[in-house]
């Protein structure tokens, strides 16, 4: 995987925005060059969704403790992938993949589950007190030819 | 003209638990996804556009039509509540309704009619109102016709309703039987009665019998016999001296060898018997007695043979090993990952290694052809962790959790059969052709496909 | 995120535009709030351009609020962006949606 921008952003929710805008941009140049047209918009809202998603996590979960928080966003790729990791310092969580009961209306609970669905590949490190969330999806979709 | 499909979820739940992993409106009907019969019948009857209306989840069925340009037909997708009737559902797609005349199709019904007939300008001047009904659902038309015409007597299609498996297979038999030229069959068809897709593979000892379909990646192995009424679907193998008829092989199965399968539907290990409606797990006799009966004496030669081969390829990969391991590494280019794996035995796991060699330059791609990444695995089979071929290890995953008691086994490997074979490396085919070699392999037959599995990993 | 009001067949149309994600959702929610409980809703989505689950949480929470309250709440004129997350999370299942605002508010 090669590093392809590492972005760090003020952990406050009006910067969610910022953060999936940018990986709907990155995921499109790097698409430009892999999918064929029809796909794009589909690969480009998979980030767009899956990092507004981990990035509003981050930010809710944040200790109050330390107001100069911090998210940091991770891009990288190799021949046919696109990673897109997101990294804070707040307490480890448990990565659960379960889909909220929606009988029961729950308004919320639905991140890590749309993320999981969207993504090839979730997962998730702790490192020297840090999370790492990192999503990955192929570029190259698979279609019958 | 514009079509609406109404179907809800409580008409098709029977299905789910015969296919399981497959939208209802996908379980194949004579190798055609049913959607693609009612998909053509929309557009046969003049519609521009199609709008498919559920209370179930339509995923999988929108990942296949996508927006319908493959036909030549705008393909919508709308959801609605279970109790909904159908004015409700008009009134929630008034917008899609709102210019013209639309085709109302309700209910989890089959629509039987002939591709040759003309059925553009009927619609056209049909009048207003239901025009099939059945217990199970009905046809109707909306909005206003141009002309004021009766409706005929008899009208050129009729209704089918899907509601179990017997209603399934004896409509399979009858498009078969009757209806192949009244619908678009996938296949090639150099003769009547007769569709045959991509890469079969039918040996000369084996003999088959029209009316046949045939779907793609299909292997039939020496002295089978697919008699007459059947249906095989893609990426099927059909062991030798097994007799297939009058029975509908899902694509994705393997039928093992000496198996007669007569009237039945036969999907993964399931075999459905449509008259009744019993399901039963398909076993295979003659390869579990040669199993069971040689089991431990195998085991032990199987280990013997794998521990050899392991210590053979670590003498032959040591020198490159010591040679290129620091150089890749101090490059960057090796990179290892710790990651936990199911191991043979149920319940156990077992931690890898794996590595990873960047394929640029020179060096990597030499290290590559020679496999060195595998070089730390081949250890593990000394100490009995891993096999040398079999299946791929299987990183651990609590969402999906191994199956127990498949009856092949899984054998976690340094190769897999996969890899001997070419075969991608990920999905169903892979388990097909994985679970075929452990059925049939021997310790020998081990040795041969672990030299195929270093040969194509070099390309 | 924009929100404009209009009133037909006593429904009130709540049209959305722009972005609805976990920092624009309080701004619907303290709007909705604002109206009496019995009263029933269109929310017209046609203009939303972004729905993460934020947005969708805060459009479930009106609806079970609405749903306590006996009032009706439906949903108009979703986009194949929107639509996605209501697939996903088959939220689908709690909401009456419609392509059309008017049809809405006439049923």
């Amino acid at each position: 995987m090669n590093p392809i921008i590492t972005l760090t952003l003020q952990a406050n929710l009006r910067y969610v925005r910022v953060a999936s805008i940018i990986a709907c941009n990155v995921a499109e140049i790097f698409a430009d060059f892999t999918c064929n047209s029809t796909d794009i918009a589909e690969f480009c809202h998979a980030y767009e969704l899956s990092v507004s998603e981990a990035f509003t996590n981050s930010v809710r979960y944040a200790k109050p403790a330390q107001p100069e928080k911090q998210v940091t966003i991770r891009f990288s790729s190799d021949n046919n992938s696109l990673a897109v990791s997101i990294i804070d310092t707040n307490s480890q969580f448990n990565p659960v993949t379960q889909a909220p009961d929606i009988s029961s209306y729950p308004e919320g609970g639905y991140g890590l589950f749309l993320i999981h669905r969207l993504m090839d590949t979730v997962s998730y490190t702790r490192e020297d007190d840090t999370n790492i969330l990192t999503m990955t999806k192929q570029a190259t979709m698979t279609h019958d030819t | 003209m514009k079509t609406l499909l109404v179907i809800k979820k409580q008409e098709y739940e029977w299905l789910i638990d015969l296919f399981p992993g497959v939208h209802p409106l996908l379980v194949p009907i004579c190798n055609k996804p049913f959607i693609e019969f009612l998909v053509d019948f929309a557009i046969l009857a003049g519609s521009d556009a199609l709008r498919i209306v559920s209370d179930g989840v339509l995923g999988d069925v929108e990942h296949y039509c996508e927006n319908g340009s493959r036909w030549g037909v705008e393909i919508s997708y709308g959801s609605m509540r279970p109790g909904d009737d159908i004015s409700t559902v008009i009134d929630k797609n008034r917008r899609f309704c709102l210019d013209g005349r639309v085709i109302i199709i309700s209910g989890f019904l089959f629509i039987r009619y002939n591709k040759k007939r003309e059925y553009a300008s009927l619609f056209a001047s049909l009048p207003t109102g239901e025009l099939l009904g059945c217990p199970h659902g009905s046809i109707s038309l909306a909005g206003t016709s141009t002309t004021k015409t009766e409706a005929p007597g008899t009208l050129p299609f009729s209704l089918a309703a899907l509601d179990s498996i017997g209603k399934y297979y004896e409509l399979s038999m009858e498009i078969l039987r009757t209806g192949l030229t009244h619908y678009v069959i996938p296949g090639y068809s150099s003769e009547e009665d007769c569709y045959i897709g991509r890469n079969v593979i039918i040996p000369k000892s084996a003999e088959i019998i029209k009316p046949v379909i045939i779907g793609n990646n299909v292997q039939i192995m020496t002295n089978a016999i697919i008699d007459r009424n059947s249906v095989i679907g893609s990426n099927v193998i059909i062991d030798r001296e097994s007799v297939i008829s009058g029975s509908i092989v899902i694509g994705n199965t393997y039928i093992g060898e000496h198996l007669e399968v007569k009237n039945k539907i036969a999907a993964g290990n399931l075999l459905i018997d449509p008259e009744s409606g019993t399901v039963i797990v398909m076993e295979d006799p003659h390869l579990l007695t040669t199993m069971t009966k040689s089991k431990v004496a195998g085991a032990l030669l199987r280990r013997l043979v794998h521990t050899l081969g392991a210590t053979f390829l670590i003498l032959l990969q040591l020198f490159p090993w010591l040679l290129l391991r620091p150089i890749l590494g101090m490059q960057g280019k090796w990179k290892r990952k710790k990651e936990q794996y199911y191991a043979e035995r149920q319940g156990k796991y077992v931690t890898l290694t794996s590595t990873t060699i960047e394929c640029t330059g020179a060096l990597s791609a030499f290290a590559k052809a020679l496999s060195l990444d595998r070089f730390t695995l081949l250890f593990k089979v000394l100490s009995g962790k891993l096999a040398l071929i079999g299946n791929q290890p299987r990183p651990l995953n609590p969402a999906i959790p191994l199956l127990p008691n498949s009856p092949a086994g899984y054998r976690p490997a340094v190769f897999s059969y996969a890899e001997a074979e070419e075969w991608p490396e990920i999905g169903i085919d892979t388990e097909i052709v994985e679970h075929y070699y452990a059925v049939h392999s021997d310790p020998l037959k081990d040795i041969a496909m672990t030299q195929k599995a270093l040969f194509h990993r070099t390309h | 995120m924009n929100i404009s009001e209009k009133t037909i067949n006593n429904y009130a149309i709540v049209s959305l535009q722009g972005i609805l994600n976990a920092s624009s959702a309080p701004k619907l929610k303290t709007y909705i709030a604002g109206m009496p409980d019995e009263q029933s809703l269109v929310i017209d989505l046609e203009n939303v351009e972004f729905l993460d689950s934020s947005g969708l949480g805060a459009l479930v929470g009106i609806a079970r609020k609405k749903k306590t309250g006996s009032a009706v709440m439906k949903l108009a004129r979703m986009n194949e962006r929107v639509k996605k997350v209501f697939e996903i999370t088959q939220a689908y299942t709690l909401f009456d949606i419609y392509d059309d605002v008017s049809a809405a508010a006439e049923a």
